[in-house]
C-alpha cells in the first residue's frame, strides 16, 4: 500500500515544470522484495557529506543481497545539488524531488532523514541525522531487514 | 527594575507562545544554513567589540546562543 | 609598572566573562561543521584621540571539530596598551598637579586639559576555553572557563550552557550561567573611597588587594520566522559584588559659586582638592536583548536592540545594524551603524561642592555619566582558496556627553567639561581551515 502511495507521489516528478532528468524514473513497485535505504539530502546539509561515502559503501557490500539506496535530493536549486555530487559522487540512485512531495508523503522533520523500507515495502526504520557513532548499530538494522523474509 | 523583569518575562511568554506555529519545515533551511545567516558571524569580531564597549559605557553582553542554521543531525 | 585605567581593566576582563556566555563558541546546536581545525585570527588596533589610550591586540580562536560534532574552542588574545584615561577630575584654566597612583611622584595637567591619569604601556593576556556537544538529538551543552592576567589584575571565571531544540528545531531555548573572580592589584595600592588625593609617599590606610564576584545567568529564544528570517530573545541577569570602584579615579571638589577646583597649600602632592571615587560594593544588572537576521536575495542585515537597567540607575539602549552586501561570488561589504545611549549612574557627579556633606558615593568617571555614542564603520571580506576569508574593518567610534547648564556650576560652563571620546578601530581579519 504504502509504495503504491509513494508510487504515485513520485509521479509528480513528471508533472510539467519538474526538472529534465537523465535519470530514470524512481519506480518503487520495482523493488519489490528488496531492502531500500530512502535517504534524503541536501546539499547544504553538513553531515549529509559524511553519510555518503558510507551509503556508498553499504551500496556496494550489500547489493548482492538486495539493498537499493535512494537518495532524495532536497535542494532548492538542482545547480547546488549537482555541485555536491561532484564534490562527493554517489554510488547509488539518485532522485530529485522537485516539489518536495516524497518529503512531505514521508514527513521528513530532520536534515539528513533515512528510511529502512523491509522487503514488504513497509517503514521499518526512521533515522534522523547522520551520525558516525550510529554507523555500526544502522547498518546491523540493514543486514537484519535483508534477512528477514518481510 | 521589578517592573523591567515582569516586561521580561511577559516578553519571553508571548514570544515562546507565538512560536510554536512558526517556522520552516526541515528540508526549507538552505538559506539559515548559510554562514551569514548566523547569529554571530564572526566570533573574534564580536567579542572584540564587546570588550571594546564594556570597557568604555557602562553595559555588555546580552547577546546569546544558537539556534537557526542547517538544522541538521 | 603600570597604572592602568582601572575601569578599562576590570571592564575588559568581565567582558571575557560576558564574551564566553554567549559568544565564545557561538554555534547552533545542529551540525553545521565538519570534522577538522579551523581558525580565525585577527589585528586589531583600537586608538583613541591625543593622549589617550591605544591598544594593539592579536587574537586567534581555534576550533578544532570532532566526529558527531563536539567542539573544542581555544581562544588567545594578547594585547599590548599604552596611553592615559580621563582620571575624573574636571578641566581647570590653571594647572594641576595629581599625586600618581605610586605614591611616589606628582604629575602636572596644564591649563584647559583634560586631566588624564597617566598610564604606561602594559600587557594583557586573556584565554578561554570551551567545549561543546550534542546530548541525545534535541540538547546541546557547552562548558567553558576564562582566565586573563596583566600586572595588576587577574580574572578567573567558569560557565556552562545548555539548549534545547523545539518545534522542528526551529524554535530552541537556551540558558547559561557564569561566574567568575576577579582580583585585583593595583599600583599603590587601593585607596578609601571618599578620602583626599594623598600626598607623596603618604601612607594612609590602603589595602592591596581587592576583588570581587560576579554572577551572570542568560536565557534565551531562538526562533525560525520563515526561510529567510532568524530571530532572537535574550533575557540577562548579572550581580557583581565586591570592589567595584576604580583606585585610579578621583572626582574634584569645587567651589560653590564659582565651579572652580579648589585649590589647596603647596604640597608635594594634588594642588586642588580632589576625593578618590567611591562605588557601592554591589551592582546589580538587567538586559533585554533582541536580534533579527533577515535575508533578501543574497544581502543580509542585521539588526539588534538592547536595553539595560541596574540598581545604579543607569539605562541604556542600543541599536546595531550591519548589512552585508556581497560583491560577486567571492566578497562582501559590510557597513556598520550602531547607535548607544546611557543616563547617568545615581552616584555619578561632575564634581562635589566644598563644604556639603559628602555623598555616599560618587563617582566621576565619564563611563557612568550621561553620554550618546555612535559607531561607523565599514568592513571588507574577500574569500580566498576554497573556504578561507580574509577581512578589513574600519570604524568611527564617537561618545558625546549630555550634560544639561544646570548641572554645571560657575566658571564650568565656560568649559569643555565632559570628556568627549573620538576612536578609531581598525581590525585585520583571517579565517582558514576546516
Amino acid at each position: 500500500m504504502r509504495r503504491l502511495v509513494l508510487f504515485a507521489a513520485f509521479l509528480s516528478l513528471f508533472a510539467p515544470g519538474g526538472a529534465a532528468v537523465a535519470d530514470p524514473p524512481l519506480d518503487l513497485p520495482a523493488y519489490a522484495g528488496k531492502v531500500v535505504v530512502v535517504d534524503f539530502w541536501a546539499s547544504w546539509c553538513v553531515p549529509c557529506r559524511r553519510s555518503f561515502p558510507w551509503l556508498n559503501a553499504m551500496q556496494a557490500k550489500y547489493a548482492d543481497e538486495g539493498l537499493i539506496i535512494v537518495g532524495v535530493n532536497l535542494d532548492e536549486e538542482r545547480d547546488a545539488a549537482e555541485e555536491f555530487l561532484r564534490e562527493f559522487p554517489a554510488d547509488f540512485r539518485v532522485y530529485f524531488d522537485d516539489s518536495k512531495e516524497l518529503a512531505k508523503e514521508f514527513g521528513v522533520v530532520a536534515m539528513p532523514s533515512s528510511y529502512l523500507l523491509g522487503r514488504d515495502g513497509e517503514v521499518r526504520e526512521r533515522h534522523y541525522g547522520f551520525k558516525v557513532r550510529q554507523q555500526a548499530e544502522y547498518e546491523a538494522r540493514i543486514v537484519e531487514a535483508l534477512n528477514s523474509l518481510e | 527594575m521589578r517592573s523591567f523583569f515582569l516586561v521580561a518575562v511577559f516578553s519571553f511568554i508571548g514570544v515562546l507562545s507565538g512560536c510554536s506555529s512558526m517556522g520552516v519545515e526541515a528540508w526549507e533551511r538552505n538559506v539559515l544554513a548559510k554562514d551569514e545567516m548566523q547569529l554571530t558571524t564572526d566570533a573574534i569580531e564580536a567579542a572584540t567589540d564587546d570588550h571594546i564597549y564594556f570597557s568604555k559605557e557602562a553595559s555588555s553582553g546580552g547577546r546569546g546562543f544558537g539556534g537557526g542554521g542547517c538544522g541538521c543531525n | 609598572m603600570s597604572k592602568k585605567d582601572m575601569r578599562s581593566i576590570s571592564a575588559t576582563l568581565a567582558a571575557a566573562t560576558c564574551t564566553l556566555l554567549g559568544t565564545g563558541a557561538p554555534q547552533p546546536v545542529q551540525a553545521q561543521e565538519e570534522p577538522g581545525w579551523d581558525f580565525n585570527t585577527a589585528l586589531l588596533y583600537y586608538g583613541e584621540q591625543d593622549d589617550r589610550i591605544q591598544d594593539l591586540s592579536v587574537s586567534v580562536l581555534t576550533r578544532k571539530v570532532f566526529v558527531d560534532d563536539r567542539i573544542l574552542s581555544i581562544g588567545l588574545t594578547v594585547y599590548a596598551l599604552t596611553g592615559a584615561s580621563p582620571n575624573g577630575a574636571l578641566v581647570q584654566s590653571v594647572p594641576q598637579t595629581f599625586t600618581k597612583p605610586s605614591g611616589k611622584k606628582t604629575f602636572t595637567t596644564a591649563p584647559g586639559e583634560l586631566p588624564l591619569d597617566n598610564t604606561f604601556r602594559d600587557s594583557r593576556v586573556a584565554l578561554s576555553l570551551d567545549w561543546q556537544q550534542p546530548l541525545g538529538r534535541l540538547y546541546a551543552f557547552n562548558v567553558g572557563a576564562s582566565a586573563s592576567a596583566e600586572f595588576d589584575y587577574l580574572h578567573v571565571g567558569v560557565n556552562a550552557k545548555l539548549s534545547r531544540d523545539f518545534n522542528n528545531r526551529n524554535t530552541t531555548l537556551s540558558g547559561g550561567v557564569a561566574v567568575a573572580q576577579d582580583e585585583l592589584d593595583p599600583v599603590g595600592g587601593v585607596p578609601v573611597g571618599l578620602t583626599r588625593m594623598r600626598n607623596v609617599d603618604e601612607r594612609t590606610g590602603r589595602t592591596r588587594i581587592e576583588s570581587k564576584d560576579i554572577f551572570d545567568v542568560i536565557f534565551g529564544v531562538t526562533q525560525v520566522v520563515s526561510k529567510n528570517f532568524l530571530v532572537q530573545l535574550n533575557y540577562s541577569y548579572s550581580d557583581s559584588s565586591g570592589y567595584l570602584s576604580d583606585p585610579y579615579k578621583i572626582v574634584s571638589v569645587v567651589d560653590g559659586t564659582t565651579g572652580d577646583a579648589v585649590p589647596l597649600p603647596p604640597a608635594d602632592g594634588p594642588s586642588h582638592l580632589n576625593f578618590y571615587e567611591h562605588r557601592p560594593d554591589s551592582r546589580v544588572k538587567h538586559s533585554l536583548y533582541a536580534q533579527g537576521k533577515y535575508y533578501m536575495s543574497g544581502k543580509v542585515l542585521d539588526a539588534s536592540y538592547r536595553y539595560m537597567t541596574d540598581d545604579w540607575e543607569i539605562d541604556s539602549h542600543t541599536i546595531d545594524i550591519r548589512l552585508r552586501w556581497p560583491v560577486g561570488e567571492r566578497s562582501y561589504f559590510e557597513p556598520h551603524l550602531r547607535f548607544y545611549s546611557q543616563t547617568a549612574a545615581e552616584f555619578y557627579h561632575l564634581s562635589l561642592i566644598d563644604g556639603d556633606p559628602l555623598p555616599g558615593y560618587a563617582s566621576a568617571d565619564y563611563r557612568l555619566g550621561d553620554f550618546d555614542a555612535i559607531t561607523a564603520g565599514l568592513k571588507f571580506g574577500w574569500k580566498i582558496g576554497g573556504s578561507d576569508e580574509m577581512h578589513v574593518r574600519l570604524e568611527a567610534y564617537r561618545q558625546s556627553g549630555n550634560l544639561s547648564r544646570s548641572q554645571l556650576i560657575g566658571n564650568q560652563a565656560d568649559r569643555d567639561n565632559y570628556p568627549d571620546l573620538n576612536a578609531i578601530i581598525f581590525q585585520f581579519g583571517y579565517m582558514f581551515g576546516k
